[in-house]
């Protein structure tokens, strides 16, 4: 009878301990982490379809490392080598998890001269120092570079880019997220947001082609009094407030622009002209400014 | 139903809304899912081809006969088979990424055509552009209801920025009324079609088909 009674108070409770054990282990983190040696460029590929960070560093080794924490086990992480490729894919396995614990953040380890192509729905993108071609896509996720040269495309919904010390060539396009390049070494420079700003800030390299819009966010354009380049900057509705009148002269090409009846304009040379500078914006403001 | 029925009941009965036959699969296949997320964008994008870009008859003529001489084809009778084959070459996925491709190329050739200098050109752009709204309106009132509906930060995101695209979007056919002549407009109006064509299609891929 006693024992009877002990059993029954006992169950319930290891009933509940085996249940939050279960319950545990299905939300406790993961840990993943696999090597990769690879002989020359390789080129990441990320596909995370679930939530979570992505950041990229550079090394002198000649392999990839993937290093990955998934928050529970509802998320199903692949990597695999097909030569020089390297393709990692998170996928979610139970969409009825709660949103903490559909996360999968990923820390890469490349060499210095790597092609990525990233793509995530939230959380930041980081790249550092890195060398080569790459495309990252985020819905929600900020995108931050610093260092990083080759033809750069990024594509966000809502997510901002911040782009520091970057050369080659960037391609940005966005609806709401912001746009902003600090001390470029760029030389074909393409930005779109429909709502976000967009902030320049360094030199335009001779022959380079830099164009910059903005649907109803502010364009902002500094630049520095060695600069050389062409400026055309129109709005539909918005306006140009232009503080750098005292460089900038009429074109110096022989080329008369106006801007339309329906449009207000600001057309001019900074130097020589040697760069081709575009902004716009729909209805927010251009500004332009010399830095000091 | 297998993908290959789904094709044919998409083709038959066109995909918005999604034919209740076809509706359990697409639920389950994200092959096909991605197919009428393909086809969505493609017709979104479509409408923004101007009407011009009918060749003219003698260039079929002079194909065809081209062609005939060097007997890739056999005269008006074999047409049909040609044809067919074709399609049967391409299958419908296929087709639909090559589409995807094809239009958005004319999607920016049209956005960097000169603006209409001629009335009836002006009436045939906006004729498009109102085409392509209504596309659009009408795939974005088809949207899943799992989108709708979700609170996750991604589902969240993607319908703010929706909202955000088609303020900007009545915003700019507003301007267009008003003047124009407005190129800037214009290509900002072109460029918000294109973004909300491509916004439509992840939501639609993300949420899945009901």
């Amino acid at each position: 009878m006693k024992w009877e009674t002990m059993a029954r108070g006992f169950l319930p409770v290891l009933g509940a301990g085996l249940l939050f054990g279960a319950a545990h282990a299905a939300a406790a983190p993961q840990h993943f982490e696999r090597h990769f040696a690879v002989k020359g460029r390789p080129v990441v590929v990320i596909q995370n379809v679930a939530n979570g960070r992505i950041e990229v560093k550079s090394s002198k080794n000649s392999e990839v490392v993937v290093a990955a924490t998934q928050a529970s086990n509802k998320i199903n992480i692949d990597a695999e080598q097909a030569g020089e490729r390297i393709d990692v894919t998170a996928t979610i396995t139970d969409n009825s998890g709660a949103a903490n614990e559909l996360e999968a953040n990923f820390q890469l380890t490349v060499p210095e001269e790597t092609e990525l192509q990233l793509r995530t729905q939230t959380g930041l993108v980081y790249v550092e120092q890195v060398m080569g071609d790459m495309t990252l896509q985020s819905v929600a996720g900020d995108i931050h570079l610093k260092e990083v040269s080759g033809y750069i495309v990024v594509r966000t919904t809502g997510g901002s880019l911040v782009c520091t010390q970057c050369a080659g060539k960037l391609d940005f396009n966005s609806i709401s997220g912001n746009a902003q390049v600090v001390q470029p070494g760029l030389t074909n420079v393409s930005l779109f947001t429909m709502s976000g700003n967009i902030l320049f800030d360094g030199d335009f390299i001779r022959t380079g082609i830099y164009t910059m819009k903005s649907g109803k966010g502010t364009v902002e354009v500094h630049f520095s009094g060695n600069d050389s380049f062409d400026l055309k900057a129109q709005t539909a509705t918005g306006t140009v407030d232009n503080q750098a009148e005292a460089y900038l002269k009429p074109d110096s090409h022989g080329v008369r622009h106006m801007a339309s009846k329906f449009t207000k304009g600001l057309f001019g040379t900074v130097g020589t002209g040697l760069a081709k500078v575009e902004l716009s914006s729909y209805s927010g403001t251009i500004r332009i400014l010399k830095r000091d | 139903m297998q993908c290959k029925e789904v094709e044919v009941v998409l083709e038959q009965q066109g995909f918005v809304p999604v034919p209740e036959a076809a509706r359990a699969h697409l639920a389950g296949c994200s092959s096909c899912q991605g197919l009428v997320a393909d086809l969505t964008a493609i017709v979104a994008t479509a409408h923004l081809l101007p009407a011009e870009v009918e060749p003219p008859l003698r260039v079929w003529t002079r194909l065809r006969a081209q062609l005939e001489e060097e007997g890739l084809i056999k005269g008006a009778k074999t047409r049909t088979a040609w044809r067919r084959r074709f399609s049967e070459l391409f299958g419908a996925r296929a087709l639909a990424t090559a589409g995807v491709g094809a239009l958005v190329v004319a999607a920016v050739v049209l956005q960097m055509r000169p603006p209409a200098s001629h009335p009836t050109e002006a009436r045939n752009t906006y004729e498009n552009y109102d085409d392509t709204s209504l596309t659009l309106s009408n795939d974005e009132a088809h949207l899943p209801s799992m989108q709708l509906a979700g609170s996750s930060k991604v589902d969240v995101a993607l319908r703010q920025n929706l909202d955000i695209v088609d303020k900007f979007i009545v915003d700019c056919e507003q301007r267009i009324k008003e003047q124009p002549g407005d190129e800037l407009a214009r290509d900002y109006l072109t460029g918000a079609y294109q973004q909300k064509a491509e916004l439509l299609s992840v939501m639609m891929e993300r949420g899945g088909v009901y």
